[in-house]
């Protein structure tokens, strides 16, 4: 069962670019919310038209992030998130490029914002001894997500996940780190 | 989506114990597997092996919980060892460069 305290506004709109739709929630990021996130990637990558694997790609990027938020960003405190999903033209540098992509933005109104540099993260070697579920769950979230942008906000922080969406292509998938043992 | 997870163990011969995992591991139900694997860690087990072809979807929480029970091996000389992943949890190992790290089996012994 989920909370009713979960979902605080959700609203589902036409896209002027899309002929899909957007699908917009705002969460209390220490709910069971989770179940509602995982039910909008369902609906967007089923959308896409994406299979199995790459759905679930999207969803455990989209979980790690929002758990990020919840236990980094609130301290496990309550929260509000803003979350938005569409399907949109694909994009390079603000030019419109051939082909859709699958985006997913976050907002957060939290105090303390992320400093981490997202490519130093992606790339980092580990020693099995220092994996922790934050870090690990940033390099998966970079290891799936075709791109991850992450900016400072004088109240909080915005994350936007962009998924590729080539028919019958996975998405990237690919791990560039390594462990060290 | 299974949010409540589950567990059967078995004890084995020798030291060796099997955990059967029910459910999805996240973020809120991969504290319940840290507090079923944890006892197992010591130094009277030998091998546990960890049963989850019953687990859908598992997140960097979940990997993260049985990173402790590789530490665990390597510290003791004893044997950790998955089995039974799902296309999707094998996947999640992949993409973490941990399906090389740890010891996976086909099906539980």
């Amino acid at each position: 069962m989920i909370n009713n305290d979960c979902i605080q506004d959700v609203s589902f709109t036409d896209c002027e670019s899309s002929h899909v739709g957007k699908l917009c929630l705002q969460l209390n990021c220490d709910s069971d919310c989770i179940l509602v996130l995982r039910s909008m990637v369902s609906v967007m990558t089923a959308r896409a038209g994406m299979d199995a694997l790459q759905s679930n790609r999207v969803a455990i990027a989209v979980d790690e992030l929002f758990a990020n938020i919840a236990t980094h960003a609130y301290l496990g405190k309550p929260g509000k998130v803003e979350f938005v999903t569409r399907i949109d033209n694909r994009r390079h540098s603000g030019q419109i490029q051939e082909g859709q992509e699958l985006v997913f933005d976050f907002r957060d109104y939290a105090s303390i914002g992320w400093n981490g540099d997202l490519a130093e993260v992606a790339s980092r070697i580990l020693a099995i001894d220092e994996l922790c579920p934050g870090g690990l769950g940033l390099r998966l979230i970079c290891s799936v997500a075709d791109h991850c942008e992450h900016k400072i906000l004088e109240d909080g922080n915005q994350w936007r996940l962009t998924f590729n969406i080539d028919h019958g292509k996975r998405s990237k998938g690919e791990a560039h780190h390594e462990y060290r043992s | 989506m299974n949010t409540d997870l589950k567990f059967e163990q078995e004890e084995g011969d020798e030291g060796c114990t099997l955990l059967r995992v029910y459910g999805d591991v996240t973020i809120q139900t991969s504290p319940k597997l840290r507090e079923q694997l944890k006892p197992l860690l010591g130094t009277s087990t030998k091998e546990i092996h960890v049963a989850l072809e019953h687990v859908d979807f598992m997140d960097s929480s979940g990997i993260a919980t049985l990173v402790e029970g590789l530490q665990w091996a390597r510290m003791t000389g004893g044997r950790f060892v998955l089995s039974g992943l799902s296309e999707n949890v094998r996947d999640v190992f992949e993409l973490a460069k941990l399906d090389t790290v740890f010891e996976i089996e086909e099906s539980p012994a």
